[in-house]
């Protein structure tokens, strides 16, 4: 692949997302002798997961110009779906429905954008609406507990020493990686995003390319629901909740641009990571979760800040030469430095969200 | 207002773009600024209406050294411009009114309401000073471009005007509308507004101009009155040498019909369309914007419904209900309006130029086979002279004329029969015009059925082997041979039009 100029400043935009997961790493690894072991790492993965993987489908719809504020809710409805086909009919036809609901979803978000010309974020602002509260009609707003030993295997179990859902997002980054990057219909996701006229005028059905984007979407949603009711044994009718605004909040970090047309998957799988490390470090050095939450927002937000103003920061920092960052990093050192226990804390069981640490144990 | 260069001088990093440019416009004069895409014209319009301050050299207004901090400052002191683009000067959803209103420095921050009545009067004064006849209650949206522009125009004419620097106006106008836009310039002239007329029509230069500078290089390369130079001097000045073919016509017109199009009609736009185009012919199109010309490129590419009529290709019947019709017809379209519905700016030029073919480069599983991809790009970018630095670049990164050749190279690669093309010179500088001339002669070699629609009449009679006429969504006449002449064009154009 000959470099060009639009592929470098992409590369750079994710880079700066790397730089930002290196720079919360090295500050979280002085400030916790937990945060670099192996175990605390899986962990970090196994909470990103979910995330991640709402994150994917939100990545194409973002390059498509639009956005998917309905995820957090499918994820919701689809476990539910889940569970119930589960408790009645057994594995497979449970994860079919998923699936199904996951991918039904997807294709009314997209043909609700395509053919009403209704913006994206109306149409899936209120499908998240629909969903969430089917979703509870169907629960009477109660778990929906799941004891499907195999089922729970997506969320608990190991292969090769790393969980499930890791490999699950790995897979996943990959296969449609390459079906963004270097796919036929990836570069249709990418000129419908940067001009829809002028790609339906060479011929490209882009109204098609946004109904498969939606319903990628959508599956993905159904996919995390999953790991997620399988890793708590239980599906939760508010589980998504909330949830689509950090898988969006993945991809800008991903160095996505909102405007459509740009971004790549690499990058969103960064800015989950970044989410992910964040989460898990604040658990580490027991920040109140309510100032995690505000700390995320300041991330989104310098993440957006460095995005717009490299020029203008590249500028300030050779001006003032080499100097700054260390001081908050040897203090948040010293504070925690005598935590004895090599074992993240564990997260509140009660908290409604399981992101961040992980507390499930390994199942044989 | 005398307005006078000295030497202007102006760099951006390394690219120097003004290298000391000197002239001098007087009260009442109308002088034509030419030049190439690049040779400096938008930056000395910025350096006079203060957006960019010089490097070096001075602007003197009225004898007087002149350092504006912004546009504002030169507004104040009667310096307006109207940009090509001047559409993103005004505001649709508001009035006609209030958009004359919007920057009225006395009432600014003197009063914080405004006296609607009042408001309305001084704009239908200011319009009827004019002698234009708008609804000034109508949001601007709702208006033509044309009268947008007139908008515009009134904006500036509102207070104390000086000197008025016009940025390509007529790039989104058709010919009758460009003639009242030169009224009004004739208007300001009499008035003692200097002007200063920026365009790529050599046409209305001349009909228009005391004076014509060529910019070429950030240095003035022809300066002189209009009476004593021609265009052929004007376009060597341009393009630094002489240009022998400015319309390098090639005829390959052959004997078989590849389109033919009988009876056809769409709903308000067109009627009664009866049209045969050769292999290897250019038909031209003439009419005034709305004659329904336009709509009936739209209608042979599947976007606008045909309602009567039937159109073959190759002899064969053939519907055309949407694109992938017209695509399996091998019907290529090239768009008027290159930013909106032709590139994808961000894209590469090479991804551009293959997205209409890109199912002939993906192998199992859909994957782009990225070698054949480039090397059927990099082919048809040397044999059209795309120039770009690499074919990885943005489609942003390069000039007007070679993204049109880019868009030319898409379709090429699509193996068309019939292309048809809306205004393929629009926007273009002089130099790209002539190869995207030459281009159009390889595609007539290969046999292919060229139709074009042009604004331009020169351009419109020199590269057409035959053209029609349309007016009202009819045709009113078809020319070949000598009687084939810009005149013959406008007068069946507009005689008869209300």
């Amino acid at each position: 692949m000959i470099p060009n100029r639009s592929t470098l400043a992409s590369a750079a935009r994710q880079l700066r997302a790397v730089w930002m997961l290196l720079l919360v790493g090295v500050i979280l690894s002085i400030a916790s002798p937990v945060f670099l072991t192996s175990g605390n790492l899986l962990n970090v993965g196994l909470a990103t997961a979910v995330v991640a993987l709402l994150a994917i489908g939100q990545t194409y719809v973002i390059i498509l110009a639009e956005i998917d504020l309905s995820v957090g809710a499918t994820l919701g409805f689809s476990s539910v779906v889940t569970a119930l086909v589960l408790r009645d009919h057994g594995l497979i036809p449970a994860l079919a429905a998923g699936l199904g609901v996951g991918a039904a979803v997807g294709l009314v978000n997209g043909l609700l954008v395509t053919r009403t010309r209704m913006p994206s974020f109306i149409a899936t602002l209120a499908m998240m609406s629909i969903l969430a509260g089917m979703t509870l009609q169907l629960t009477s707003g109660n778990p929906v507990a799941i004891t499907d030993y195999d089922f729970q295997g997506i969320g608990q179990a190991y292969l090769a020493g790393i969980p499930v859902p890791v490999w699950i997002m790995v897979v996943g980054y990959g296969l449609f990686g390459v079906l963004l990057g270097r796919t036929g219909f990836g570069r249709f996701v990418y000129a419908t995003g940067d001009n829809q006229e002028a790609a339906r005028l060479s011929g490209i059905r882009t109204h098609r390319v946004k109904i498969l984007a939606f319903m990628i979407s959508g599956l993905l949603a159904a996919l995390g629901g999953f790991i997620l009711t399988a890793r708590l044994s239980t599906a939760e009718p508010t589980a998504g909740t909330g949830l689509e605004l950090e898988a969006i909040a993945a991809v800008i970090i991903g160095g996505t641009s909102l405007a459509g047309g740009r971004g790549r998957l690499i990058g969103t799988l960064v800015g989950a990571l970044v989410l992910g490390v964040i989460d898990n470090g604040m658990n580490l050095l027991d920040v109140s979760p309510f100032l995690q939450s505000v700390v995320k927002g300041l991330v989104i937000l310098l993440a957006v800040f460095l995005d717009r103003n490299v020029d203008m920061l590249r500028a300030l920092v050779t001006w003032r030469g080499p100097s700054a960052p260390s001081g908050t990093s040897a203090t948040g050192g010293d504070l925690h430095a005598d935590r004895p226990d090599p074992v993240p804390a564990p997260a509140p069981e009660a908290a409604q969200k399981p992101a961040g640490v992980s507390t499930v144990r390994p199942t044989p | 207002m005398r307005l006078r260069l000295q030497d202007v001088r102006k760099s951006f990093g390394e690219n120097s773009v003004l290298r000391g440019v000197t002239f001098e416009v007087g009260p009442g004069e109308v002088v034509a600024l030419a030049g190439e895409n690049g040779a400096g014209k938008s930056t000395l319009t910025r350096v006079i209406s203060g957006a960019h301050r010089p490097d070096s050299g001075q602007v003197l207004i009225d004898g007087e050294p002149m350092t504006f901090k912004d546009p504002q400052a030169a507004m104040a002191r009667g310096i307006e411009v109207i940009y090509q683009e001047f559409r993103q000067n005004l505001f649709p959803h508001l009035t006609v009114a209030e958009n004359i209103h919007v920057l009225d420095r006395e009432r600014r921050f003197g009063r914080l309401l405004v006296s609607r009545k009042r408001m309305v009067r001084q704009a239908q004064a200011v319009l009827a000073g004019l002698g234009m006849d708008i609804d000034v209650r109508r949001p601007v949206g709702s208006l033509g471009v044309a009268e947008q522009q007139m908008v515009e125009i009134a904006k500036a004419t509102s207070h104390d005007l000086g000197l008025l620097i016009l940025d390509e106006p007529t790039a989104a106008l058709d010919e009758r509308e460009s003639q009242q836009l030169f009224q009004q310039i004739e208007r300001l002239r009499a008035e003692g507004v200097s002007i200063v007329y920026i365009s790529h029509r050599l046409d209305e230069i001349f009909q228009l101009a005391d004076r014509i500078v060529v910019l070429r290089d950030g240095q003035v390369a022809l300066n002189a009155p209009t009476a004593e130079t021609g265009p052929a001097q004007v376009v060597a000045a341009m393009v630094g040498n002489a240009v022998d073919d400015f319309y390098p016509k090639e005829r390959n017109q052959r004997d078989d019909v590849v389109l033919r199009i009988r009876g056809a009609a769409a709903s308000n736009a067109f009627h009664g369309i009866d049209l045969d185009v050769r292999a290897g012919e250019v038909l031209g199109i003439g009419g005034v914007v709305g004659c329904g010309r336009s709509a009936l490129l739209r209608a042979l590419f599947g976007l606008e419904r045909f309602t009567a009529g039937t159109v073959e290709v190759d002899g064969r019947p053939v519907r055309l209900r949407g694109i992938p019709d017209a695509l399996r017809q091998r019907i290529a379209y090239l768009t008027p309006d290159r930013g909106a519905e032709g590139l994808c700016a961000g894209l590469s030029v090479e991804a551009n130029i293959s997205l209409a073919t890109l199912r002939r480069y993906t192998g199992r599983a859909d994957l782009v086979r990225r070698a054949k991809e480039r090397s059927a790009c990099g082919d048809v970018m040397s044999r059209l002279r795309v120039r770009a630095a690499s074919p990885g670049v943005p489609m942003s990164s390069l000039s007007g004329g070679n993204q049109q050749k880019a868009l030319f190279a898409k379709w090429v690669l699509t193996g068309p029969r019939v292309l048809l093309m809306d205004e393929p010179t629009r926007g273009v500088d002089v130099g790209a015009k002539t190869e995207i001339y030459r281009i159009i002669n390889q595609l007539t070699a290969d046999g292919v059925a060229v139709v074009l629609v042009s604004s331009d009449l020169p351009e419109l009679v020199a590269m057409s082997d035959r053209a029609i006429v349309m007016r009202q969504g009819r045709v009113v006449a078809e020319l070949t041979g000598d009687r084939l002449d810009e005149q013959s064009v406008l007068e069946h154009a507009l005689v008869g039009a209300a």
